[in-house]
């Protein structure tokens, strides 16, 4: 033991939008070939600031202001990834990525298929996405199914810092392309705040988290539909029903063990996502989950999802649409009652 | 840097003209003259002979044939440097191995495709760059230079941008050449990746094969300016028109557009007008003759790029008494020229290339569900 009398270093909680920060601070630094680009990431520092600092200092060549086209800055990123650089590709909105579709879909995601694996993507195209905060249509959406739907993209979507952080720099590092759903609600969360390790670590895509444990019924859900689980949990334990909450994380690839070892031992589930129903992720999770665990289940399996309409913006309208607290607890009363 | 060929055209002030020759091609030797009248009977012969083999059934997909455009890829390819990184599309087929030709027909060092390796794409054979996982034009190769294109029009303008991004942020002064029809102008996309590539001064020479037809849609239906280039002007950028029947004039305004690029002043435009000699692909060529006139095709196409460069070469004394009157592929369809019509050093480097390709494998099935993702350890 050291004679010297240290104080300890006062541990400080981050916030999901710092732990994004520090990823792309920390990667730019130990990596000489990454660029970002995207609309006002640089002189403005992102319209939510994720970027903020990072164009003072990497320098105006590294973090590239971008002229309004998100085609150009997937294409542009494209491009610039075949030829070596890894690069962070800002969406200022996620709902803005459709105007960069066909980039994504056609010539990002199929590069390594077509080139019989001549060429790998090291490209995260991230974004601030999600509902709840009076977004309106376009400012809310949850439009990842598209993606997933896409061979050749990764598909992820954290729920905490420590997630965001960790999640941010396994995807950097991958190699193929990744879309990164941020989740704008849980941006400057305060509840969820906490300490991040000082050394350097990752969260490998493609693992699933046990976020609360139980007996009774599985939620599987992901972003901040993960909270809405949690608390959902936390009611129908007062009435004796233990849920255990499953955060996803990762769409593309998908950790299809941890959730039917959960419903192994539940034998219910309850699938939780904000996209509309028809089409989203939730009925891919519910597909799987027919395929792998249909011999442990005692109920069928049931989605609480957005209705099939766009987010509205004026709250009760908004509140309506959305899958709720109380959508789930009458679900898992439902399954675990069938 | 200015124009000829009549039209207004978006040229940059006079202070930055003086440093770019306004006729490179005068710089030419006698020999690289007359490879370029030997490159042009390459693209036709490669041209014409898959037109007999698609004809006989022995090709899978559509040929988009490059009959009467030979000039515009000759031309624009032949001043490349090695480093130098190209996009073709759809109906350039031969850009693949003319790409860095220069270096030599058979050098396996060239950053360009061996004719082997364009053939086995054609053929869907293991021996393609790509394994014949997607078909024809839709091929590129990294390490020549050459970037990978789609279906979705100009969709690789803004992926040029970026590749030329990477190598500027390198210290390197790579210029890349993408090749579109008159058509993909209209998709947002060429604006998109043009306006992106013009605020960064990034070396992007975007080439305008106007070949008067849009698969079944004239030009007056695509866009409404007399002469596309003056769409640089937009764009702030210079805007260049040649004579794309002549692989003189074609060279001529792509090197300048190059050297423009690679002094650092940024993206240019150059459109080649010529005219697309048979159907948009091959299932189009009986409905064409229905759409188009038939003297607009005869007027089209009587400038072929290969007399238009025998007669060049005639004048400049290149070619002179039996050399200039033999093989006259000229003018003549691809059920109308035999082997006899084109020097035989041109038809014995295609034959090696088919039956190169005709020897390959197939790839194994199980390649189909193979490469989707980068495995990672």
């Amino acid at each position: 033991m050291s004679a010297t009398v240290t104080e300890a270093p006062i541990a400080l909680k981050k916030n999901y939008l710092s732990a994004l920060k520090e990823a792309l601070f920390e990667e730019m630094a130990g990596n000489a070939d990454m660029i970002c680009m995207g609309e006002d990431i640089g002189l403005l520092g992102g319209a939510f600031g994720v970027t903020e600092g990072l164009q003072k200092e990497f320098g105006a060549h590294r973090v590239m202001d971008m002229p309004i086209s998100e085609a150009a800055i997937i294409g542009a990123s494209v491009g610039a990834a075949l030829n070596g650089k890894t690069v962070m590709a800002e969406m200022q909105f996620i709902d803005f990525i459709s105007c960069g579709f066909d980039q994504i879909v056609n010539m990002m995601a199929t590069y390594h298929y077509r080139t019989a694996g001549e060429v790998n993507l090291p490209i995260v195209v991230r974004g601030p996405a999600g509902a709840y905060g009076g977004g309106a249509l376009y400012h809310s959406q949850m439009n990842e199914a598209w993606f997933c739907h896409s061979p050749g993209l990764k598909v992820v979507c954290p729920s905490t810092p420590y997630d965001a952080k960790g999640m941010m720099k396994a995807a950097l590092r991958d190699g193929n392309p990744v879309l990164f759903y941020e989740i704008k609600e849980l941006y400057r969360k305060r509840e969820i705040e906490e300490e991040l390790p000082v050394d350097d670590y990752i969260v490998p895509l493609g693992k699933a988290a046990i976020r609360r444990e139980g007996k009774d019924v599985t939620f599987v859900s992901y972003g901040q539909n993960v909270y809405h689980c949690l608390e959902a949990a936390t009611q129908l334990a007062e009435e004796g029903i233990t849920a255990e909450v499953i955060d996803i994380r990762s769409l593309v690839p998908l950790d299809e063990e941890t959730i039917v070892n959960s419903i192994a031992k539940t034998n219910r589930v309850v699938v939780v996502n904000e996209a509309p129903m028809t089409c989203g992720f939730a009925g891919e999770l519910v597909a799987r989950i027919s395929d792998s665990a249909f011999e442990y289940l005692d109920a069928p399996p049931v989605r609480v999802t957005r209705m099939d309409t766009p987010v509205p913006w004026a709250k009760p309208l908004e509140t309506y649409v959305l899958p709720s607290v109380d959508k789930i607890v009458t679900a898992a009363k439902r399954v675990v009652k069938f | 840097m200015s124009s000829t060929s009549g039209s207004a055209t978006a040229d940059k002030p006079k202070s930055e003209d003086s440093s770019v020759p306004q006729r490179p091609s005068e710089a030419l030797s006698k020999d690289e003259c007359l490879e370029l009248f030997r490159l042009l009977y390459l693209a036709r012969y490669f041209d014409v002979r898959l037109i007999k083999e698609k004809k006989r059934g022995r090709l899978r997909g559509t040929l988009y044939s490059s009959h009467n455009q030979e000039a515009v890829l000759v031309g624009s390819l032949f001043g490349l440097q090695a480093n130098d990184w190209i996009s073709p599309i759809h109906r350039d087929m031969p850009a693949f191995f003319l790409k860095d030709i220069r270096a030599g027909w058979r050098n396996p060092e060239r950053k360009g495709m061996s004719i082997e390796e364009v053939c086995c794409q054609v053929w869907g054979k293991v021996g393609s760059p790509g394994r014949a996982r997607d078909n024809w034009s839709h091929i590129g190769k990294r390490d020549a230079k050459i970037i990978h294109s789609t279906s979705m029009l100009a969709g690789t303008i803004p992926v040029a941008a970026g590749v030329v991004l990477a190598d500027k942020l390198n210290g390197g002064n790579s210029v890349v050449l993408t090749f579109n029809g008159e058509g993909s102008t209209a998709q947002g996309i060429f604006h998109e990746a043009i306006n992106f590539a013009a605020v960064h001064k990034l070396p992007v020479i975007t080439i305008v094969e106007n070949n008067q037809w849009a698969y079944g849609t004239p030009t007056e239906l695509e866009y409404s300016l007399p002469d596309f280039a003056r769409r640089a002007d937009g764009y702030g950028i210079p805007g260049l028109i040649a004579d794309g029947q002549d692989v003189f004039d074609v060279y001529d305004k792509v090197m300048q557009a190059v050297e423009y690029a690679r002094a650092g002043n940024g993206p240019s435009i150059v459109e080649c007008k010529t005219f697309r000699a048979y159907g948009h692909g091959d299932h189009d060529d009986d409905r064409a003759v229905r759409y188009r006139e038939p003297d607009q095709v005869e007027k089209g196409r009587e400038r072929d790029p290969i007399a238009v460069c025998r007669k060049k070469l005639i004048e400049k004394g290149y070619l002179k008494g039996e050399a200039a009157k033999k093989f006259f592929a000229e003018g003549k369809n691809a059920a109308e020229v035999t082997d006899e019509d084109f020097p035989p050093e041109v038809v014995e480097y295609l034959k090696e290339g088919i039956e190169f390709a005709l020897k390959s494998p197939v790839p194994d099935e199980a390649e189909g569900a193979m490469w989707v993702f980068k495995e990672n350890a």
